[in-house]
C-alpha cells in the first residue's frame, strides 16, 4: 500500500512537471476560467466527461464516445455548462471506448474497441475542455487478447493495464461412431483464458499467459462452463490477479445453449500468481450467486486489505462479496443489496469506493420504470463496513435515465463524482461527500437527442 | 400462376403444330458511295415491325408471315427507298440490298426515328444505363469496373480481384440493389459465378436501373436492378481472349456459338478461367511490424494471403430461331471458386495467413423464348435454373503474422499463436454451407395494339441451405439450425404508348410473397432419434410503380418514374453467414421506400462532325426499415467481430442529382464525363446525419481516340484514359459541431487514373490491348479503409472467328 502510494505520488509530480512544462508556451485551454489552475498543485484534478453517442437507437451509446476535460472547480460550478457532444474529443473507438483515467486524472488511458484499430492502446494528456494530446507510441494488445479486448487498469499506479480474452470449447464423445449421433455424450466445456498485462509507461507488453479452465466435474458434467472473463483487479499484497468470470450453460443433451430455467452457481473468481500470471485456480462463493464480470466499469476493488467485489444476476439480488489477504472468499461477510435497500431484484451497474470505506453505487432492480433505453437506475452511497446502503434521494431519477453503461466515478478524497443526465436530457455532475452523506450539484451537463453520459474519470 | 404457365404450354403444344409459314428478310444498306449505313431504320409497315441496320449496314428481319409487305428504309440526313415483297413458302429467305442518296434536308426538322438499343433503353422513362461490354471485352478490365464507372454507380470492393463486392446505386447499397443474370437472381448462381467472375466478354450488356425496377425483372430491391444480358448471338462465332498482368494476374476466357442454318441446331458454349496473387503494397496506419514487446513500426507491406482462382463455364445446347421458338436451350452451368481472406470486415494490424473460401455451383438451366405465340403480339419467355453450390470457410491456423508476412514473436521471443486457434477470433472453423437453389421465370407479354401492351410476370427462387462445421462434434452439427426461403414475385404492367410515339408510360404492381423455413432439431422425447422443429414465417407484401417517357423535341426527353419499392430480406440476411463474419437475425422486417426520379435528356446534338449527350436526373429514395450492415451497431456486441444485417430504426433519405455528357467528334474521339452528387441522411442525436460509410460525391471521366490505319493499313488503334474521383466520407456518423478526433474515421479523398490503348490488326481478328491501372500509384479505398491494388499493368490477347 505504502510503495504504491509513494509510485502514485511520483506519478503525480511528473505529470505535474510535465503538464506546466508543455502548457506554458501552449494555448490557453478551452474550458474558461482555468487559468492554469490545473497546473499549480496536487489538490486541482482534471475532471473528464464522457458521453456516450446514440447510435441507431436512443441509449445505446453506439456512435461513440466524446470526452471534454474541466477543472475539478468548474465540475462543481453548476453555472458552468458542459458540452461534450459539441465540443468534445472523439475517443478513437468503433464503439463505446473502454476508457481510464490516471489516478491524478491528468492522463486518459484507452484500448480501441473493435473496427480496424481495435486493441490498440494509446493514452493521451488532459489539456482541458476538448484537448487531449497523444503521447508515447502506440501499442495493440490484440493479437493476445483480439480486437475488442476487456481491460481495465489495476490500482498499482498507474503502472499496469491488464486484458482477458476467453475462447470455450465443448467436449463430446461419439462413442467411436462419428456418424451416429444418439449415442453420443456431451462430457464438459473448456474455457481458453489468455491474460496479458501491459506497461502504460512505456507502452509495451510486459507479460502474457494462457491456461485451460474447466469447472469442478460435477458443474461442468452438467454443462456450467466460464464463457466470459473480466475486471482483473490486484490484492492488496499485489502477488495475486483476481479475475471476475461470467458462467453460462449448455443443455448436455444437444449443446446447445441452455435457455431454461437453471440453478445458477455461486460466484466465481479466477485467482492467478501476479506478475508470473500462472497458477490459475478458481474460487467460489457460497454467499451470492451469479457472475462477477461487471459490465463496462471496474467490478471490484481493493479495501482496507480485502478485495470487495459486487456480483450480477444473483437471483437474491446483488451482493457485495468480499475476497480476503488469504485469496479465498470470505463467507461471513453477507453484504446483499436487497436487504439493505429494501428492494427486490437489485443489480449494480457500477460502484466506486473512496479510500475510507464508503462507496457509491449504480443500480437498477425490480421496481425501476421502464425507460426509453431500459430499466431507470439510481446511485446509492454504501458503507462496506457496516454493510449499509441508502439510495441518494438529492439526486433526480427520471425513467430515461439509466446506468447499464455507466463507467466513470472520480474518488477526490472522500468526495466522489458521478454524472446525471437522462437519455436525450440536460443533467449535472454531481459530488457526494461520501463521509457526510452531502450531495453538491455541479456542472450542468448538456446532452444531445438519443445519447447518455457514462461518467468522468 | 402455375395453372396459367400449364395453360400456356398446352397452347404452344397446339400452336407448334399449326406453324404458319415464316419468312426472313435480310440486306445491307449502303449510302451512295457504297459505304454502309449503321443504325439505318428498315420498317415493314403494315406489321408496324422494324429493325435498325448493324455497324456495317446489315440488317435481318425474321418471322415474317407469308404475303405481301411493303419495306421502308430510311436513315437521318437521307432519302428514303421502299420497296414490296411478297413471302410464300417457295420464297421466304429474301435478300434485299437498299442504296439510299444523301438528302439535302434541314437537320432540325428531321424527326429521329431509329434508336439505338442503348438509347431506347434510356428513353423509356426509367432511371436506366446500358453499359456496353463491347470494348471493355477487348481490354483488360472488369466488369465492376465498367460499372464503376457508370453515372450513380459505385462498387465497394473489399481489395483486389475476386474479393467481396457491393454495388451502391445512388448511394443504396449492398443488399438494396438486386443483380439478375439474365433476369435469373444472381444469388443462384453463387459467387463462383458472379461479377467477379464473367468476364465482359461473355456479357452482351449491363442494364442497370436506379430507383424503379421494371415488372419484368420481377426485383424486391429499394435501391435498383443490375441485370447481366448474357451474349444471346445466334451467330456463328468464336473468341477467345488471354490477359497477364501485375500480381501474377492470369485471366482467360473462351465464347462460341455454332447454329446449323437449316435446322436451327444451335450449341453455344463460353468458359473463363481467373487468376490473381493479389499481392499488392499496402500501407496505413494498421500496416505495421509488431517487435516482440508490442512496438509497432509502419511499414508498406505485401498482401500475402490474398489469392484468388475462378472457372466457370456453361454449355447450351437446343435450336434458335425456329418456328416453334426463337430460342430453346438447355444447358449445365459450373463454377469454382478459391478465396484466401487476408482480413476481416476491417483492415487490423492483424493480418490473417491461411484462412480461404472455398465454393462451387453445379446447375443446369433451361430457356424457352418465342415472339408472336399463337397470335401477334403475345410474347412468351420462360428459363428456369436448379442445382447446388457448396461453401466452405477454412480456417485453422493458429499462427499469428504480422503485416511484414512473418510470424510473429511474441514478448517471450517465441512464436506466437492465437489463443482462439485460428485467424479470425470467432475460433477454427471448417464450416461449410450445402445449398439446393432453384429458380424459374416467367413472362408472358401481349401487345394489344401498337399502343398498349400488357407484361405478367412470375419469379420464384428458393433456397435450401444446410450448414456444418467438421470442427465441432457431430452433436453441435446435429442440433445447428438450417434454413430455406421461397421467394415468390407476380407482377403486372401495362405499357401504353400514345400522341405519336410520343409518350410511354409503364406503370406496374409487385405482390411479393416470402415463405421462411427454419429448421432447429431436437431430440425425441427418449433421445433415440433426431426430429425437426421448424418455425415458418409467411409474409408478403405489395408495391407498385411507373415510368413514363415523354418526347417534347425530337432532341428532349422528359423522364420520370417513381416506385413504392419493396426489399425482402436476403437468406444472408435473415440466417447470417460466418464466412462473411454476419450473424443471423429472424426477426428482420423488409425495408420499404419511396423512390422518385425525374431527368431529361438533351441530344444527340449534331453539329458537323461534333456530337453532343446531356442526360440528368435527379432522385429521391425515401426508405424505412432500412436494412444496413451498421459499423457500430449493437450487433457487434456478443461476438465482437461479427457483424449483423439489422432494421435501422431512421428513416434514411436519399436525394441527390446525377449528370452524364458525352462528346464525339467524327466517330473516332470520344469524351465522357458523370457527376453524383447526393445526401443520404438519416437523423441521429436529433441532427440530420450523413449515413456513414457512404460515398457522396463522386465523377469519372474518359477519353477515347481512335486512330485508323495505324503502322498497318486498315488496322486501328484506340487509346483510352479513364480518371475516377471519390470524394472524402466518414465511416461513423458524424459528432457534434466543435469535435476534435474525427479525422480518425475519415477515408480522404480520391482521385485514379487509368490508361489502356487496343490495336486491332488489318484483319480484324486479332486485337491486343495494354492496359495501366492507377498510374500515380496512388492509395485508394472503396470501402472502410480497405485499401485497393495500386499500379498495375496488362496485357491482353483476343482473337476472333466469325461467321466460320
Amino acid at each position: 500500500m505504502k510503495q504504491s502510494f509513494l509510485n502514485f505520488k511520483i506519478v503525480v509530480i511528473l505529470l505535474t512537471i510535465g503538464l506546466t512544462t508543455s502548457c506554458s508556451n501552449d494555448d490557453e485551454p478551452i474550458a474558461p476560467d482555468t487559468d492554469g489552475d490545473a497546473g499549480s498543485g496536487v489538490d486541482s484534478r482534471w475532471i473528464t466527461v464522457a458521453g456516450a453517442k446514440m447510435g441507431d437507437s436512443p441509449g445505446d451509446g453506439n456512435g461513440g464516445t466524446l470526452i471534454y476535460s474541466v477543472t475539478s472547480e468548474d465540475a462543481k460550478d453548476p453555472t458552468v455548462q458542459i458540452d461534450p457532444f459539441n465540443n468534445g474529443f472523439v475517443a478513437p473507438s468503433n464503439r463505446t471506448a473502454r476508457l481510464q483515467a490516471s489516478e491524478d486524472g491528468h492522463t486518459v488511458f484507452n484500448i480501441s474497441y473493435a473496427g480496424d484499430t481495435g486493441g490498440n492502446y494509446t493514452k493521451y494528456t488532459v489539456e482541458g475542455g476538448g484537448s487531449f494530446v497523444q503521447t508515447g507510441s502506440e501499442i495493440s494488445i490484440a493479437p493476445y487478447v483480439g480486437t475488442a479486448p476487456r481491460w481495465i487498469k489495476l490500482f498499482d499506479g498507474d503502472k499496469t493495464g491488464a486484458a482477458v480474452y476467453v475462447s470455450t470449447e465443448h467436449q463430446v464423445d461419439d462413442n467411436d461412431t462419428p456418424d451416429d449421433v444418439t449415442d453420443d455424450t456431451y462430457l464438459y466445456t473448456n474455457s481458453t483464458i489468455g491474460v496479458v498485462t501491459l506497461d502504460l509507461v512505456d507502452s509495451q507488453i510486459n507479460n502474457f499467459q494462457e491456461h485451460v479452465i474447466t469447472l469442478s466435474e460435477e458443474e461442468s458434467a452438467a454443462g456450467y462452463y466460464i464463457s466470459r472473463i473480466d475486471m482483473p483487479v490486484l490484492n492488496a499484497t499485489g502477488d495475486k490477479l483476481y479475475i471476475g468470470a461470467r458462467v453460462s450453460k449448455v443443455d448436455p443433451s444437444t449443446v446447445e445453449s441452455d435457455s431454461g430455467d437453471y440453478e445458477i452457481l455461486g460466484s466465481k473468481t479466477i485467482v492467478l500468481d501476479y506478475p508470473s500470471l500462472l497458477n490459475p485456480s478458481v474460487i467460489t462463493s457460497t454467499v451470492g450467486n451469479g457472475n462477477t464480470n461487471g459490465y463496462r466499469s471496474i467490478n471490484a476493488f481493493l479495501y482496507d486489505g480485502s478485495v470487495y467485489q459486487a456480483n450480477q444476476g444473483d437471483p437474491e439480488g446483488s451482493h457485495i462479496l468480499k475476497i480476503d489477504a488469504d485469496n479465498e472468499y470470505d463467507d461471513s461477510y453477507d453484504f446483499n443489496l436487497d436487504d439493505a435497500l429494501g428492494v427486490e431484484g437489485a443489480y449494480i451497474l457500477a460502484w466506486r469506493p473512496a479510500a475510507n470505506g464508503k462507496a457509491i453505487l449504480a443500480y437498477r432492480h425490480e421496481g425501476s420504470e421502464e425507460g426509453l433505453a431500459g430499466a431507470q437506475g439510481f446511485f446509492a452511497l454504501v458503507d462496506l463496513n457496516s454493510k449499509t446502503a441508502t439510495k441518494i434521494d438529492a439526486i433526480p431519477y427520471d425513467p430515461d435515465f439509466y446506468l447499464f453503461q455507466y463507467q466513470g466515478f472520480v474518488v477526490d478524497g472522500t468526495e466522489i463524482y458521478v454524472t446525471q443526465a437522462p437519455v436525450g436530457q440536460n443533467g449535472n455532475i454531481y459530488i457526494i461527500d461520501t463521509e457526510t452523506g452531502e450531495v453538491t450539484k455541479g456542472a450542468q451537463l448538456v446532452n444531445a437527442e438519443g445519447s447518455h453520459f457514462i461518467g468522468v474519470f | 400462376m402455375k395453372r396459367l404457365i400449364n395453360i400456356i404450354f398446352l397452347v404452344l403444344g397446339l400452336y407448334v403444330q399449326g406453324q404458319e409459314t415464316l419468312g426472313t428478310l435480310t440486306g445491307t444498306v449502303r449510302d451512295a458511295t457504297g459505304n454502309p449505313l449503321a443504325y439505318a431504320s428498315v420498317l415493314i409497315e403494315n406489321l408496324k415491325l422494324g429493325v435498325l441496320t448493324n455497324d456495317k449496314g446489315v440488317y435481318t428481319i425474321n418471322k415474317l408471315p407469308s404475303g405481301n409487305h411493303r419495306v421502308l428504309v430510311s436513315f437521318l440526313g437521307y432519302g428514303s427507298r421502299s420497296m414490296t415483297i411478297d413471302v410464300n413458302k417457295n420464297h421466304n429467305d429474301i435478300k434485299i440490298d437498299f442504296t439510299l442518296k444523301e438528302s439535302l434536308e434541314n437537320l432540325d426538322e428531321v424527326t429521329v426515328s431509329g434508336k439505338t438499343e442503348k438509347t431506347a433503353l434510356e428513353t423509356k422513362g426509367y432511371a436506366v444505363n446500358s453499359i456496353d461490354t463491347k470494348e471493355a471485352g477487348l481490354r483488360s478490365i472488369q466488369t465492376n469496373e465498367l460499372l464503376n464507372a457508370t453515372v450513380g454507380v459505385k462498387i465497394r470492393q473489399n481489395g483486389g480481384l475476386g474479393s467481396n463486392v457491393q454495388y451502391s446505386l445512388n448511394g443504396l447499397s449492398g443488399r438494396s440493389v438486386s443483380l439478375f443474370i439474365d433476369g435469373i437472381p444472381i444469388s443462384i448462381y453463387g459467387s463462383s459465378f458472379s461479377l467477379n467472375s464473367i468476364p465482359p466478354s461473355m456479357i452482351k450488356n449491363i442494364e442497370v436501373y436506379k430507383g424503379v425496377v421494371p415488372a419484368h425483372l420481377s426485383s424486391d430491391a429499394v435501391g435498383g436492378a443490375i441485370n447481366i444480358v448474357l451474349h444471346k448471338g445466334s451467330k456463328n462465332n468464336l473468341s477467345a481472349s488471354a490477359s497477364y498482368g501485375s500480381f501474377n494476374t492470369f485471366q482467360t476466357n473462351f465464347n462460341g456459338t455454332y447454329r446449323l442454318i437449316k435446322s436451327g441446331f444451335t450449341i453455344k458454349a463460353s468458359a473463363f478461367h481467373n487468376y490473381s496473387d493479389n499481392d499488392y503494397k499496402i500501407w496505413g496506419r494498421t500496416i505495421v511490424d509488431i517487435a516482440p514487446n508490442g512496438v509497432q513500426t509502419p511499414i508498406v507491406a505485401r498482401r500475402f494471403n490474398d489469392a484468388y482462382r475462378s472457372a466457370g463455364g456453361m454449355a447450351q445446347i437446343g435450336f434458335t430461331n425456329v418456328n416453334w421458338a426463337d430460342q430453346f436451350l438447355v444447358g449445365v452451368t459450373a463454377s469454382d471458386e478459391y478465396n484466401e481472406v487476408q482480413h476481416g470486415t476491417f483492415v487490423t494490424i492483424s493480418p490473417y495467413n491461411g484462412r480461404f473460401l472455398e465454393s462451387d455451383a453445379l446447375l443446369g438451366n433451361i430457356a424457352y423464348q418465342k415472339k408472336d405465340l399463337f397470335t401477334q403480339g403475345l410474347d412468351l419467355n420462360i428459363s428456369g435454373v436448379y442445382g447446388k453450390r457448396n461453401r466452405t470457410i477454412n480456417d485453422t491456423v493458429a499462427q499469428a503474422y504480422t503485416w511484414a508476412g512473418k510470424r510473429l514473436v511474441g514478448f517471450d521471443g517465441e512464436y506466437h499463436e492465437y489463443t482462439w486457434g485460428s485467424q479470425s477470433e470467432n475460433g477454427p472453423t471448417l464450416a461449410k454451407i450445402v445449398r439446393n437453389v432453384s429458380s424459374i421465370r416467367s413472362g408472358l407479354s401481349y401487345k394489344i395494339n401498337h399502343n398498349h401492351k400488357i407484361l405478367l410476370n412470375h419469379v420464384y427462387s428458393g433456397v435450401d441451405r444446410e450448414d456444418s462445421d467438421e470442427m465441432v462434434s457431430l452433436l453441435e452439427n446435429t442440433f445447428q439450425q438450417t434454413s430455406d426461403l421461397y421467394k415468390n414475385i407476380v407482377s403486372l404492367s401495362y405499357e401504353l404508348n400514345a400522341f405519336d410515339n410520343k409518350f410511354k408510360i409503364n406503370a406496374f404492381g409487385k405482390h411479393y410473397i416470402q415463405k421462411v423455413l427454419n429448421t432447429q432439431p431436437v431430440f425425441n422425447d427418449d433421445n433415440t432419434q433426431v426430429i425437426n422443429e421448424v418455425y415458418r414465417s409467411d409474409k408478403d407484401y405489395t408495391g407498385y410503380g411507373f415510368a413514363a417517357s415523354y418526347i417534347l423535341l425530337p432532341t428532349v426527353t422528359l423522364l420520370t418514374s417513381a416506385e413504392k419499392a419493396i426489399r425482402l430480406p436476403s437468406e444472408n440476411e435473415v440466417f447470417g453467414d460466418a464466412g462473411d463474419n454476419l450473424l443471423p437475425n429472424l426477426t428482420i422486417q423488409p425495408e420499404t421506400s419511396n423512390n422518385l426520379n425525374i431527368g431529361f435528356r438533351l441530344g444527340k446534338f449534331n453539329l458537323n462532325k461534333h456530337g453532343f449527350t446531356l442526360a440528368s436526373n435527379f432522385f429521391a429514395r425515401n426508405i424505412e426499415n432500412r436494412i444496413g450492415l451498421p459499423v457500430n451497431a449493437d450487433g457487434l456486441r456478443e461476438s465482437d467481430e461479427f457483424v449483423q444485417y439489422t432494421n435501422l430504426g431512421n428513416t434514411a433519405e436519399s436525394k441527390g442529382i446525377e449528370a452524364e455528357f458525352l462528346y464525339t467528334y467524327n466517330t473516332n474521339f470520344g469524351f465522357n464525363f458523370n457527376i453524383t452528387r447526393m445526401s443520404l441522411t438519416t437523423v441521429n442525436s436529433g441532427i440530420e446525419t450523413n449515413v456513414p460509410n457512404v460515398p457522396l460525391f463522386t465523377m469519372n471521366g474518359g477519353l477515347r481516340y481512335s486512330v485508323k490505319d495505324f503502322i498497318q493499313t486498315k488496322s486501328t488503334i484506340n487509346l483510352f484514359y479513364n480518371t475516377y474521383y471519390t470524394d472524402e466520407f466518414a465511416f461513423k456518423f458524424a459528432a457534434g459541431t466543435n469535435t476534435t478526433g474525427e479525422e480518425e474515421f475519415f477515408i480522404p479523398e480520391q482521385l485514379s487514373h487509368d490508361f489502356g490503348l487496343s490495336y486491332t490488326f488489318p484483319k480484324r481478328n486479332f486485337v491486343v490491348s495494354l492496359d495501366v491501372k492507377n498510374i500515380f500509384d496512388q492509395a485508394i479505398y472503396d470501402n472502410l479503409s480497405v485499401q485497393k491494388p495500386g499500379r498495375a499493368f496488362y496485357l491482353k490477347l483476343n482473337y476472333t472467328i466469325n461467321n466460320f
